[in-house]
């Protein structure tokens, strides 16, 4: 089995997506919405996924409990992430709506 | 932290396999024919693990799959009753029928040990869990 690498700064990459601030974000408003669009994508066939686990367990198919109960916790956790970037856009919605022209 | 999830998971079934292992010989304690009705007494499974490259991290954690289901091949333990139907006929061990040799105190080792692994897995998930959770405080 191969060690676990020690996890060092250099292994951290930047993250390609996340453009500095400051810097000119040309087509962020694009990739901001697709990206938004395959991340509810994501959650949506995460949930299929645990749905479809679940079902093959009740009907004693070939589905590991834990295998299951994982795959309802990680669409669980999922959806949870979503729907915090949800709220915090609402927020931020809502605090643009306020201001007084 | 999904992937270290996925890991914990691959981490359970493998541990699930083992104790089928385990249940297997104990059903099997006594079985003096084997799958195919011949007069084969059982030999014992033991089930072999490997680390898993396709559940892996990027940094290397690997997860673990089953990577074999070893058959034992030990000598059976002879018992002499000479009007079973299945006692050997002849040679040196004429009138003995002979039975699996699944050593209980073995078995019963692995299977703790199979589930203090799955208990300590179930421990690794709830953190990774509880970590996800204390993230997701960051935007709250």
């Amino acid at each position: 089995m191969t060690p676990i690498l020690p996890i060092g700064i250099e292994a951290r990459t930047p993250l390609a997506g996340i453009a500095k601030p400051g810097a000119p974000a040309a087509d962020a408003a694009r990739s901001f919405q697709s990206f938004l669009l395959e991340s509810i994508d994501h959650v949506n066939s995460m949930q299929a996924d645990a749905n479809r686990a679940v079902e093959q367990l009740a009907i004693g198919g070939d589905t590991d409990m834990a295998e299951a109960l994982t795959s309802i916790q990680k669409a669980d956790l999922a959806f949870r992430m979503m729907l915090q970037v949800r709220n915090k856009l609402v927020q931020a919605y809502q605090e643009i709506n306020q201001i007084r022209i | 932290m999904i992937r270290a999830m996925d890991i914990s998971t691959s981490a359970l079934v493998a541990q699930r396999v083992r104790l089928d292992a385990v249940s297997s010989n104990l059903a099997n304690m006594s079985s003096i024919r084997d799958e195919q009705g011949r007069a084969k007494p059982y030999q014992a499974r033991y089930v072999v693990f490997q680390a898993d490259d396709s559940v892996a991290t990027p940094h290397g954690a690997r997860g673990v799959k089953v990577a074999s289901v070893e058959t034992e091949t030990v000598e059976p333990n002879y018992r002499y009753q000479p009007g079973h139907p299945l006692a050997i006929q002849d040679g040196q061990w004429k009138g003995y029928v002979a039975y699996p040799r699944v050593n209980m105190t073995t078995e019963f080792v692995d299977a703790i040990e199979a589930t203090r692994a799955y208990e300590a897995n179930v421990g690794v998930l709830e953190v990774s869990r509880n970590m996800s959770a204390a993230t997701l405080r960051i935007l709250g």
